[in-house]
């Protein structure tokens, strides 16, 4: 109600990652609630009446797409909206990992339209700030030049941390890594990390105690120092490896909120690419 | 008439909305072992078939068809459209035949019960499958601060006229562990009255990881009315633990005759029940559950405990339940224990949800 009196922009966002863009570009000029909290896994969101009242008087969604939040839709339905224009954010992403062939549940939870963890990559970030640039500016033409000044600054600010982020963890390029879940590949290819293998023995699918011996011998063949995983999964398959082998296991910030210091879209690489850093001991400075 | 319409309605909307993108389609099946006097029975409670998809931007449609075991036909459960944009003022619409919204439970499809099968006494007032009719039901969401829904209905045929393939179930079974479910495809068979529904539901998101639903419910057809109260309250602090707490009460107000045994005209049959569901991980979850029934002025009632238990090694494709509670006899003289193993499977998207 306040922001209908103000004349702000109303925008609802699947995901805490869309949502700090969305502040970033928005500005005083609109308001922005996520669905999904930073430390929730994004593929499963429980269904709430309470979200729908959240999206009944959004001007704008922004989905993350690629098959990752398909419980959007049931929540946009829901609201009963007929006005709130609904924005993909993935249309402009290179897709990685797109299958081929037939897909079916024997491959475990896989995405067919391609791996849609691509906001882990903070080029990515400048095609989702540029996505909800000119969605806000189509919206709301009046503050355009306020949008276009935040895009650019936001650009800006990507642009010098990623030239940082290259340099002082140069590091880790090359360094083989273990993931609990396949999230990882946007993120793995920008910063040079290797990726082994994984805990689950497909994507979704809970590691069994032949899948965690198998991972104990690819840590020992490859020399494997970390095991990295999502904030939401539980740490016992990850200590148990650690209780067995030498090899560190961390936990990463898959979205903004979802571990202490990963507060916003920059944060949330420089907290990741910190944790990482300190857990192979190299040197960041 | 209100068939027909109904049938017109879905027929247009099939024909001329119909788009090139294929709707979902989904199969749930499972086994269920019970274990009672003695007695080990092997049955299947059948196959669910899930046909859904947009119609258009503005409408879905939503099929369900139940095989419930080896010998009985496939049966239409659900064949409903429903608009929920598009209308004015956050007005939703339901035609066909569907589930109507009376009190919590009679929406969920059995495969949804964590405790497998649906609390004895709700199934006295609803039908051992819940009731599905044939109708047109409007919905608003209303413009309150938290999720506010009510809800009315009309439909052609009122609850006790549903016709539910549990005849051939029940026949499978040993014949002296059922006398419910006998008892229950009797109750009256046949009526076809008009009947209306009215339901006014809240939903409050106390904090990011409390909820609570609170719900009120009223049915009226020819001499009968049901009214109705529920209450949800779910702690979620992450995707792999929960606490829920659930419970509903219903009170049927009885016509001179209940299954086909003259009452006291202003009996009352009274139904709940209370369950207590926690998931303590990705895979398991365990509960209690109360379920209780009486008949005022029949001095008669009945009340069965039970324990259930879940186990899902594969997100929701995959669950397998326990089940060990109190059954009593018809007459109430006897309590024995009952075992329910159900191992249910799922293809498609539409799941088998353990809580």
């Amino acid at each position: 109600m306040i922001s209908f009196l103000f004349g702000k922009v109303r925008i609802v966002s699947s995901t805490t990652d869309i949502a700090d863009i969305v502040k970033i570009i928005g500005g005083d000029h609109v308001t922005v609630t996520s669905i999904a909290r930073g430390n929730q896994d994004p593929h499963y969101v429980e269904i709430l009446p309470s979200y729908m009242v959240k999206v009944r008087k959004a001007d704008i969604y922004f989905m993350v797409g690629m098959e990752l939040d398909l419980w959007a839709q049931q929540i946009i339905d829901g609201s009963r909206n007929r006005k709130v224009m609904v924005v993909d954010c993935s249309v402009e992403i290179n897709k990685m990992e797109v299958p081929t062939g037939q897909i079916d549940a024997s491959m475990g939870d896989i995405h067919r339209f391609g791996n849609p963890h691509y906001w882990l990559d903070p080029e990515n970030g400048k095609l989702i700030a540029r996505m909800v640039a000119e969605k806000l500016i189509n919206h709301d033409s009046k503050n355009a030049e306020q949008y276009q000044s935040n895009l650019t600054q936001f650009e800006n600010d990507l642009n010098s941390a990623i030239s940082i982020w290259t340099k002082r963890f140069s590091d880790l390029r090359n360094k083989n890594i273990i993931f609990y879940h396949n999230s990882w590949p946007y993120f793995s290819k920008r910063f040079g990390l290797i990726t082994v293998g994984f805990l689950e023995p497909k994507p979704g699918i809970t590691p069994s105690p032949s899948q965690l011996n198998q991972v104990i011998n690819q840590i020992k063949e490859n020399e494997i120092e970390v095991i990295a995983s999502e904030s939401y999964f539980s740490d016992r398959a990850p200590k148990f490896i650690e209780s067995k082998i030498n090899v560190r296991t961390v936990k990463l910030a898959q979205s903004v909120g979802a571990i202490e210091g990963a507060d916003s879209y920059i944060n949330l690489f420089e907290t990741n690419l910190l944790i990482l850093a300190k857990a192979y001991g190299v040197s960041y400075d | 008439m209100l068939r027909k319409l109904v049938g017109g309605i879905l027929i247009t909307t099939f024909t001329f909305g119909q788009t090139t993108a294929n709707p979902q389609f989904s199969v749930i099946g499972d086994l269920v072992i019970d274990h009672l006097h003695k007695n080990t029975s092997l049955l299947s409670s059948g196959i669910e078939m899930a046909i859904q998809g947009y119609v258009n931007p503005f409408a879905r449609a939503d099929i369900y068809l139940h095989k419930h075991n080896d010998s009985s036909p496939i049966e239409l459960e659900e064949a409903v459209m429903t608009i929920e944009k598009g209308l004015p003022y956050g007005l939703g619409i339901r035609a066909g035949k569907f589930r109507p919204d009376l009190g919590k439970i009679n929406k969920d499809h059995a495969h949804l019960f964590p405790y497998i099968e649906a609390p004895s006494g709700m199934a006295k007032i609803l039908g051992e499958e819940f009731w599905s009719a044939t109708g047109v039901e409007t919905n608003v969401f209303l413009p309150l601060p938290w999720y506010s829904n009510f809800s009315l209905s009309y439909f052609d045929s009122g609850i006790g006229s549903h016709d539910h393939s549990d005849h051939e179930k029940d026949e499978d079974h040993d014949e002296d562990k059922d006398d419910h479910d006998h008892d229950e495809k009797d109750y009256g068979s046949d009526k076809q009255t008009n009947a209306f529904t009215v339901r006014w539901s809240h939903f409050f998101e106390l904090n990011d990881v409390n909820h609570l639903e609170l719900g009120l419910s009223g049915y009226s057809g020819q001499d009968e009315g049901i009214l109705g109260a529920d209450f949800k309250y779910k702690w979620r602090p992450n995707k792999y633990r929960s606490l829920t707490i659930q419970a509903e009460v219903l009170q049927h107000s009885l016509e001179d005759e209940y299954m086909k045994k003259a009452v006291h005209p202003d009996e009352k049959l009274t139904a709940a029940y209370a369950m207590v569901n926690f998931q303590f991980n990705k895979s398991y979850n365990f509960g209690v559950m109360v379920d209780y029934w009486s008949l005022d002025l029949a001095d008669d009632e009945s009340m069965n405990p039970s324990i259930f238990f879940g186990f899902s090694p594969v997100e929701e494709s995959a669950v397998l339940r326990l089940k060990i509670g109190q059954l009593e006899d018809a007459d109430h003289h006897k309590k024995h224990l009952k075992t329910t193993v159900q191992i249910i499977w799922s293809l498609g998207p539409h799941k088998p949800h353990r809580y």
